[in-house]
Parts: C-alpha cells; structure tokens; sequence
C-alpha cells in the first residue's frame, strides 16, 4: 500500500466518521449507515465476482442469514452484541460453504442458477421455520448494549464506521496476499492453476466462504441498524442490486463496491421522486447528446454505435415526463440501468475513470521498474536427489477417449537428472501423455509412479505438489497479472501462513511474502524476464510468455519438469537462449522431458529420445540412433513399409 | 392411496410444464451456449396475453394458442437481440446472465402496470369436472397440459430432425465455427431458438394458466424449477427433461399435501444442489472431456 492512498483513506474515514456531527438528521445517518454496510457486503461479493470470476446470485441470501442469525441470537438466547458479531460471521461463513460445495462443481450460468436457488431455498426457510424466525411477521432487535451503554443511532454508526474500515484493511491484506493471487489465477486458467498447486475447487470454496463471512458481517449489522428484520428484504431483486451494484461501481476495486454500494441505497430514494427523476433523465438525454456529437465530430465514434445511447437515453427522458407516478415503474428503470451499465459501463465507474486517466498519463507509468535482484542467491532450489536412478516410471499406460487410444500401452522411463525427448507426428499423444502425466486426464489403464509413489488418481494440483511442473502448448498464463504475480503463484506451495495471519498481517506472512517476491523475482531474471514483471502477462509476446511458463513452473521447486513446445512461436535467436535456459535446468538436477518439433534443438539437448506415433511408441534411445531409425524416418515422412 | 395417485397425477402434469420450459433452455444453450434467465418471464407474458385474448377480447382458447405463440416468438426474437447479442459481441463474461435477469425484471414489472399486481382467473377451455382415471381424480385439462406439452416437444424435434432449417440449428449446436463457414446464417440460428424457446414458453403458460391462476409472479418459481429440471435430467437429453420434470412435479405436489404447501419448492431445489454434488452433468447428461 503506498503512503498516499493509506493517506486518503484515512481523511475519508475521519470524513465519514464526523458526518453525525455535521447532521443530527437521524434519516441522514442512518441512509450513510446503510452504504457502509452494504460496501462491507459487496467488498465480500467481490472476491466472487471480481477475483474469481464466478457469477454468485446468493448473496441476498448470506446476507439474510447473517440478519437472522444475529436476530434469532438474540431473541432467543439474548445473546449479547460481541457474540453475536462472529457468531453471525461464522453461521454464514458456514452456509457459504455449504452452498459452496456443490455449487462449484458447476460455473457460469449454472453457478448463477444454482445460487439463485440457494437463495430462494434461504428465503423460503426464513419463511417457514416460524418456531426459529416468527416467519413473515419479521424479528424486532434493539440496538446493542455493551457493558451497560446502550448504543444509540449515532454511537452505532461508529460502530459500523469503525467495522467497515476493518473490513477494508482485511480484504486489501488478503487480496494482495497469496490468498487473492490464488483467487485471481483460478480465474485467469483453472487447469494451470491446478498444475501450479493450487486446487481450483479449494480456492474458490475459499472465496465463498471468506465472502459469505462479510455478508454475515453486513447481515448482523443490518439488523442492529434497521431494528427489524422480515423475509421478504431478501429476496432475489436484492441479490441483483448487488450484483448490479460491483459491476456499476466497479469490480476488483474497493472503491467500485463504495461507489456501487452508495448508487443502490440512494438510487430507491431518487426514483422515489418524480420531479428529481424527470430531471437527471433530462440531464442525462442533454450529456449523452453532447457527448455523441462532439465524439461524431472528433470522429472518435460512428453514428450508428452512439444512436443506440442517444435515442435510449432521449426515449427514458420522455419516459419520464410521461409518468404520472413513478413508484410502478422503479424496477423497469432498475433493469435498465442493469442493461447500460453491461453494454456501456462493463469496467464499472472506477474502470471507467481510470481507462479516462490512464489515456493521458501512459507512459509515465511504464518507466518505474528496476528491481534490484539479489544476484547472489539461486532462485532455482536444486532438486534434491530422493530415491532411485528413475524419477518416473510409467507402464502400459492406456488413454482411451470413447474409441480412440489417445494412447496405447506406452511405457515410459525417466532418468533423474537427464533430458528426456518426446517426439512425434501431430496427433501422436505427445500432449495426452503430459496430461496423463499431470493428472488432468485419469489413464484408463496402466500405472505412473513418481519417485515411487503412484499418480494416477490424484488430483492435479496433488501431483503438482509433490514435483511435477508443467508448462502448456497453449500458452496458460493468468492474463491479468502481472508477470511477476504469475510466478508467485507457482511459489504459493511455498507459503504457511493462513487467513488470520494475512488478516493481522504477522510476521510469519510478511517473512514468507518477502522471500516470495525475492525469489520470483530471481526467476524472473533467470529467464530474462526482470524488465517485463510489472506487465500484464496477456501484453508480453508470445516468446516471452513461453518463457514466463517455464519461470511459473520453476517456482514449484519441481523434481520433473515437463515443458510442451517451449520453442513454438520462437525466433532463431530466442531458441538459443532457451537451450540454455533449459540446459541450466537441469544442472540444477531438475529432470526435463521436453516435447518439442525443432529436431535440430530436440537432438541437440536430449540425453534420451522418445518416438509416439499414433499412441504407440515406435523407438526409443540416444538422439543419434533414433534419428537413424527407420521406423521413425517413416513415421514422419511417410512411406510404405516394407 | 387414492390420495397419493391424484397427487402424482398433478404432479405428472406439473412436471409436463417445467419439461417444456426446461426444454426452451436446451434450445438456446444448445446453439449458444446461452440460456435465458427471464424464461419464466416469457411464460408470464404468454399466459397473460392468452388471458387478455380469451378472457377481454373473447377469443376461442383454441385460436388464442397461435397467436399466443406468435407473441411468444417475437418476445424470443426481441431478447435474443437486446439481451444475449450485444453481450456476446463485447465479450463480456456473464453480461448476458446480467441482461436476461433485467429483461425478465422489466417485463414482470411491465406485466404489473398492464395486468395489475393481483392474480387473476383464467377460465377453463374443457369441462372442470374431474374424471376418474384408476380411481382417482383428474381433471382434464391436466390430461390437455400432458398431451400439449408432449406434442410441442416432438414438434420441435421433428423440425430440427427432418428439415433443412431444423438441420442448421442442429449443426450450429454440434460445431458453431464450422456451420457457419458452410454458409449457415448462425446469428440467426441463435435468434431462431431464442425464439423458438420463447415459444415453448409461452405455450406453456397458457396451458397452465387454466390450472393456476395468471399474474406478473407467476413466473419466476417456475423459470428456476425447471432450470432445476434440465439439470436434474441434463442439459442435453431430451428424455432426461420429462424423467426430470415428472420427478420434480410429483415431489412437489407430494410435499405440499404431505408435509406444507410453504415448502413445495423446496425438494425440487435441494435435488438440484444433491444432483450437481453427486453428478454434475445430470442423471442423463454426459460430462465432457476438457481439452487442454
């Protein structure tokens, strides 16, 4: 966190905090009290939509919970306010688990289904379970007292002031930790998330539970706040609103889940007032058919792609002068601001902004990275020599896709410490046995032993734990990171620490932080990449991503390295740099097995040669005599056998 | 028992309707990948303009079925070019989960300022009096729900199956890419089944209208259990929609007569979140194979 924005958090907190003393409005305090706890809300349905990419239409549901739990708390327990707080965060915590498990199996529109059908089953449960919840006729719950205070309206919304600037700090700590980097790849590539050791389907039930945790949070603090609580707030259009209300304000971003937060608890109240609404939908007609004309005549934009803006915009202006009463149609002019923002304001407003800002200032922004590198330490962790001569031993290894054997009975033997080549025609299973290898695919027979130890069966991310890393054919890099962050992921394996220590910030997370960042750095500069860790992965070319990958799998200090085409795409010059790259690999005792179709590369760096043709190995030994093989000749240049 | 047989009988015939909407979703994320989150919204539509003709404009219920369908088309058609295009077009991640939702809202509150905020009758084109079947009864316009909702699925699949247009859309599911590089229109296929599954939809609503009663609500439970349908049976089987929704629909009626009828829609969601635990493809889906 640089000091200026820590600086303009605090000047907006304190701003935040002083506002019951420059109103005594109690409507006032409690409408900005309700902001503040629906950003707590959204900082939480962030981390699902934003970081891990996954549509969740549950959180009006979490959210009831975390309102239920602390009202049936205290009605029936009595329950006092400083067990009510993480008893709320805790239930939903767990309900967010709940729904998290078999949900995520699925993603996409079924995750939205599924939610969706989550929070209806919530809504119905408050309903009905009336000995629990008094069903439609809602829960009353005073204002907290603590050790004999009685907090009123205006100590309460210090209370939440005071929360939601702890919920900030918590979600940034664990945002830039290894926790949010996790979120964040899951998004970028599932599969190579899972081959850089971090399970997909643990790290996104993660992100659910940490997000339902906040929405318990805001629940709770709902239910002080609004000193009564019925079924029906929780319902399905709430959920949109703060799915509406991340993307409008912006995702990946606290700021966007403030802005978003405050454009829903006002936007019920402008829509309440005719003459306010008839006005901004006449300023906004006005703007829109400046903004068209002046981007027409700039030539920035066409006719037809800014009618469509202009003609809306004048139309709901209209609209507006037309209504006689406006409370009808609130939810029509919901869904169409729904529909603006998707088409017109994907990024969100901070998105927006930013792109507005960034248009002038690029450029000086690309020039600040010069990280100094500890020449003096080896990023690469010399594999340790564990077990026998053979670090993979693979027999009669049997892939079938329906009625294709992908591959068929290959047996594969793995030297330590060597170069292993794997050739082959197009088609011939080079990758399959990679995936094979790697867990992605499960063999339909056979047995994979790696350093003793069977891998068939095992998950992906298992497999990548235990030593092996890969890289992909096609590039599978987590596009919005940056290239350093991409290697950081590779280094989660390496650290300990869990939430609590990303959340308090212990020493035990920034030591292991700080030797991260130093080590993917080092690997970075190993690959030649240390100029380029600040860019965004999806910017660098093509070349350099390839090498980025085999950076990221380093990190996992693997025993067995298995690179798929790292010089497709490459320019003579950059082939030569990776031959060594690879070569110094495997002076570390990294084993490498290497598929690649320059031979010229394969034959000069391979200790060994592997042919596949058509799921079969045809021949296998020293660089040489397969090359001289006449089975080989024949499967790459065709003939008849005779 | 004479009970329990009555209950499955409504249950089979409930069923029937979520089978038909669920089969409007196959429609569409078979050629696009896509499915429209306010379906249930166009089954909403549907049975409110089949009531205005029948009901206000004293139309034969009969005659009111195709224009009904017709509507159901052109509201297909409009979604698919307002909510799902534009979002694909921009790449945008779940921008057309976003824009379905709001169309549904929009129409359902559209729906309120026209048909009112109160449920309405719909009157019964057959006879009310229940007719015994195996000793229990039936009415027989659940009898009607059952045979439309057959005929309209086999409809629908002898088009795809036996005509050169059917033939697109069946190519464009297969390989979207490809079809279109052979010169079929896809944009318009996807239209095509947007609007077909609005069809379906609002075909549905009139032929359950008679047996519930009409209003602006009455189509967002519906859109989500027979989403839990098509998952429950799979996304790609026909089959798996009827064994799925008749599942569903005795569950339903079970519960509610058995247990309360404030938890009806419970069984048919827990079954969804059980069956995507256990078998995410559904009962009669095949999961496919990730290529890397």
């Amino acid at each position: 966190m640089n000091r200026k924005y820590v600086f303009a958090s605090v000047i907006a907190f304190v701003l935040l905090a002083l506002v019951p003393v420059f109103t005594h409005n109690p409507y006032y305090i409690h409408l900005v009290e309700t902001i503040m706890i629906y950003a707590i809300l959204l900082f939480g349905l962030d981390i699902v939509v934003g970081y891990t990419g996954q549509v969740s239409l549950g959180h009006a549901g979490l959210f009831g919970i975390g309102a239920y739990t602390a009202g049936v708390l205290f009605l029936k327990l009595g329950a006092p306010f400083w067990v009510i707080v993480p008893a709320s965060i805790a239930v939903t915590a767990v309900f967010g688990a709940l729904l998290a498990l078999p949900a995520l199996r699925v993603s996409g529109p079924y995750l939205a289904m599924v939610t969706m059908a989550f929070g209806t089953i919530i809504q119905i449960l408050i309903n009905e379970m009336t000995f629990l919840t008094e069903g439609p006729m809602g829960l009353k719950i005073p204002k907290p007292t603590v050790a004999g205070y009685k907090f009123d309206e205006q100590s309460f919304y210090w209370v939440v002031t005071a929360l939601l600037a702890l919920s900030l700090l918590v979600v940034h700590r664990v945002l830039r930790s290894q926790l949010g980097r996790a979120f964040e790849a899951l998004r970028g590539s599932p599969v190579a998330s899972d081959c850089m050791g971090v399970s997909v389907y643990k790290y996104k039930v993660y992100a659910f539970v940490i997000s339902a945790g906040f929405a318990g949070l805001a629940g709770c603090l709902y239910a002080y706040s609004e000193q009564y609580i019925s079924p029906n707030t929780y319902n399905n259009e709430l959920t949109v609103m703060f799915l509406l209300a991340v993307i409008m304000g912006g995702r990946k971003t606290r700021m966007g889940s403030m802005l978003g937060a405050t454009i829903i608890v006002l936007l019920p109240k402008l829509l309440d007032d005719l003459e306010m609404f008839r006005m901004v939908a006449s300023v906004l007609a006005v703007l829109m058919l400046i903004g068209a004309i002046i981007g027409i005549a700039r030539k920035m934009t066409t006719v037809q792609t800014m009618a469509v803006p202009v003609v809306g915009t004048a139309a709901l202006a209209m609209f507006a002068f037309w209504l006689e009463s406006i409370t009808d149609w609130r939810l029509s002019i919901f869904g169409l601001m729904i529909l603006f923002v998707v088409y017109y304001l994907q990024d969100g407003i901070v998105g927006f902004v930013r792109s507005l800002l960034s248009h002038r200032s690029r450029g000086a922004q690309m020039s600040h990275v010069a990280h100094a590198v500890d020449s003096s330490a080896d990023p690469i962790i010399r594999a340790a020599k564990n077990g026998g001569d053979d670090v993979l031993v693979a027999k009669e290894v049997l892939m079938q896709f329906g009625g294709l054997k992908a591959i068929n009975q290959v047996d594969l033997r793995i030297k330590r410490g060597t170069i292993h080549g794997l050739i082959g025609p197009n088609g011939s299973g080079k990758s399959t046995m990679m995936n094979v290898l790697t867990g992605i695919y499960v063999p339909t027979a056979g047995s994979i032993e790696f350093e003793g130890r069977s891998v068939v069966g095992r998950t992906s991310s298992d497999i990548a734990l235990s030593g092996i890393a890969r890289t992909f054919q096609n590039v599978q890099l987590f596009g919005e990171m940056t290239a350093l962050q991409n290697v950081q992921v590779g280094l989660h394996h390496t650290f300990h620490s869990n939430f609590v220590d990303v959340a308090l910030n212990t020493s035990r997370y920034a030591q292991e932080d700080k030797s991260a960042t130093a080590r993917a750095e080092g690997l970075l500069a190993f690959v030649g990449l240390a100029d380029l860790a600040e860019e965004q992965a999806r910017n660098l070319p093509y070349g350099k991503q390839r090498l980025l990958e085999i950076a990221r799998a380093l990190a996992l200090d693997p025993q067995l390295l298995l690179l798929d085409e790292p010089a497709a795409g490459l320019t003579a010059p950059d082939i030569k740099e990776l031959v060594s790259i690879i070569r110094k690999i495997r002076d570390h005792g990294i084993t490498v097995i290497l598929i690649e179709h320059h031979m010229d590369m394969v034959m000069s760096i391979c200790d060994t040669v592997s042919v596949l043709d058509f799921g079969q190995k045809i021949a296998e030994g020293q660089p040489a005599d397969v090359q001289a093989n006449e089975k080989v000749i024949e499967a790459y240049l065709g003939g008849t056998a005779t | 028992m004479e009970i329990l047989l009555q209950l499955i009988y409504s249950g089979i015939a409930l069923g029937m309707i979520y089978a038909v909407i669920a089969f409007g979703y196959q429609l569409t994320f078979a050629t696009s990948d896509t499915l429209n989150f306010g379906q249930g919204e166009a089954l909403m539509l549907g049975a409110l303009v089949g009531l205005t003709l029948v009901d206000t404009l004293g139309v034969n219920y009969w005659l009111a079925l195709p224009v009904v369908g017709l509507f159901g088309l052109l509201q297909g058609a409009l979604v698919e070019r307002i909510g799902v295009r534009p979002a694909i077009k921009i790449k945008s991640e779940f921008g057309w989960i976003m824009s379905t939702i709001a169309l549904g809202i929009i129409f359902k509150n559209v729906a309120e300022n026209i048909w009112g905020r109160d449920d309405l009758k719909f009157p019964s084109p057959l006879p009310e009096a229940p007719m015994k079947v195996l000793g229990a009864n039936v009415l027989p316009m659940e009898l009607l729900v059952i045979a439309g909702a057959l005929v309209m699925m086999l409809a629908v699949e002898f088009f795809n199956r036996k005509t050169i247009y059917g033939k697109a859309v069946v190519a464009t599911f297969n390989d979207r890419d490809a079809a279109k590089l052979m010169g079929i229109n896809t944009g318009l296929v996807i239209t095509f089944s947007y609007a077909l599954s609005s069809l379906t939809a609002s075909f549905a609503g009139v032929l359950i209208a008679p047996l519930t009663l009409t209003g602006a609500t009455m189509g967002a439970v519906l859109g989500l259990k027979a989403f839990a349908v098509a998952i429950i049976g799979g996304l790609t089987s026909g089959m798996g929609i009827i064994v799925g929704g008749i599942i569903l629909g005795v569950a339903e009626t079970t519960t509610g007569f058995y247990i309360s009828t404030g938890y009806k829609d419970v069984p048919g969601l827990v079954l969804l979140l059980l069956v995507l635990a256990v078998k995410p493809a559904g009962l009669f889906g095949k999961s496919a194979i990730k290529k890397v």
